[in-house]
């Protein structure tokens, strides 16, 4: 793909979509094959071009394909009247948003089979984002239907990430009972207990996160790949941020247990 | 009720529409060719193409009709192009195409040369 600059690509994806609009619904042409040619024919009419593609040129080449309004036959615009659900299940760009959403809130009304209704739901949304890439279109609107399923299962990982190994591990070492006046000497009912227990279980918090912030930073590529786009923007910085605040709630912890 | 157009310019949109199709699959006959050299070679033709644009839908029809088939090559000008050629059907329906446009034009011919009589 020819590199254009902003206008020029603003010009181009606007009559790209014109193009959708005019051609999807129509039985005995393929849109998507339409303006994959269309993409083609800008790529070669300009191949040779010195640096970004300027709207002039764009527009140049796109003046001499003519407005896609007037490029299907009439028996092939007869086909193209056609009504909102022939509009609407045009192709798998339009539709996959709508079945996310639909998924989606099935996940929410029915919280029993809930979980399980938001793997399918997140995989559709990612579906639609990697669709609308492909294409090089933005997601517009579709944005509202596909990004709910991708941020919901987000926060669920990143709150699983954060909070279960840590409360697994307190459990485990009976923090919360009997646990902190074993392993620190401090009896129960003593001034000294509430503050070793809290600096017990904010040392096991503290010191998963620096765990987890390596974990991820680790694997920073396949996170944001799996959640695309909302996590385009997450560097290995945030979790050296990450990594810090638990190494600063550790010490906290082990100062309380130390002064309990 | 509305007239119908029966000017020049709409009588030659029409014609044109229809000798498109006929015009695209003769131009693959000799050997495949990408959509961008379809387009330049069909704009050559006057009067033609008047927009670009017009072919590529018809050359999708076509295509879906199992008239043309399509590859991809690797092009040491630029991007990847699509290649279009003729499926043996597409021969087939081109040879008939052509005999029926051969003898229009001859019947066309003979009803002129009646009326300057």
């Amino acid at each position: 793909m020819i590199e254009m600059t902003p206008a020029a690509r603003e010009q181009f994806e606007n009559y790209l979509q014109r193009l959708r609009n005019e051609l999807r619904g129509s039985r005995s042409v393929v849109a998507d094959e339409v303006e994959q040619n269309v993409r083609e024919h800008i790529d070669i009419a300009l191949a040779h071009a010195q640096g970004p593609v300027g709207a002039t040129e764009v527009i140049g080449v796109l003046d001499r394909l003519g407005p896609p309004e007037r490029w299907l036959a009439d028996e092939d615009q007869a086909t193209t009247s056609r009504g909102f659900m022939d509009r609407f299940v045009s192709g798998p760009g339009d539709w996959l948003a709508y079945v996310s959403f639909a998924i989606f809130l099935l996940a929410a009304f029915f919280p029993a089979i809930g979980f399980f209704l938001l793997i399918p739901a997140m995989a559709v949304s990612r579906a639609t984002v990697e669709l609308a890439q492909d294409r090089g279109e933005p997601l517009g609107g579709r944005r509202w239907l596909v990004y709910p399923a991708i941020a919901v299962v987000l926060a669920l990982t990143a709150a699983l990430l954060i909070l279960a190994p840590p409360l697994r591990i307190i459990a485990a070492l009976g923090l919360d009972s009997g646990g902190v006046a074993e392993i620190f000497g401090v009896p129960e009912n003593t001034p000294g207990h509430s503050r070793a227990v809290l600096g017990a279980g904010a040392m096991v918090f503290g010191s998963w996160w620096i765990i987890a912030a390596a974990f991820c930073a680790a694997l920073l590529r396949p996170i944001r790949f799996v959640f695309a786009p909302l996590l385009e923007k997450l560097r290995r910085k945030h979790f050296v941020v990450m990594a810090l605040f638990g190494a600063l709630i550790a010490g906290g912890g082990a100062t309380l247990i130390y002064f309990r | 009720m509305s007239m119908p157009d029966l000017s020049l310019d709409n009588w030659m949109t029409q014609l044109r529409k229809g000798l498109l199709e006929l015009a695209i699959l003769n131009t693959i006959t000799a050997a495949p060719l990408y959509g961008y050299d379809i387009v330049r070679r069909l704009s050559d033709v006057d009067h033609l193409v008047i927009t670009e644009g017009t072919v590529y839908p018809i050359l999708s029809r076509l295509k879906n009709s199992g008239l043309v088939e399509t590859y991809i090559e690797e092009s040491q000008e630029g991007p990847a192009r699509k290649y279009y050629r003729l499926t043996t059907r597409g021969r087939d329906e081109l040879r008939r195409m052509n005999q029926h446009w051969d003898s229009l034009h001859q019947a066309i011919g003979g009803l002129r040369k009646e009326g300057k009589r």
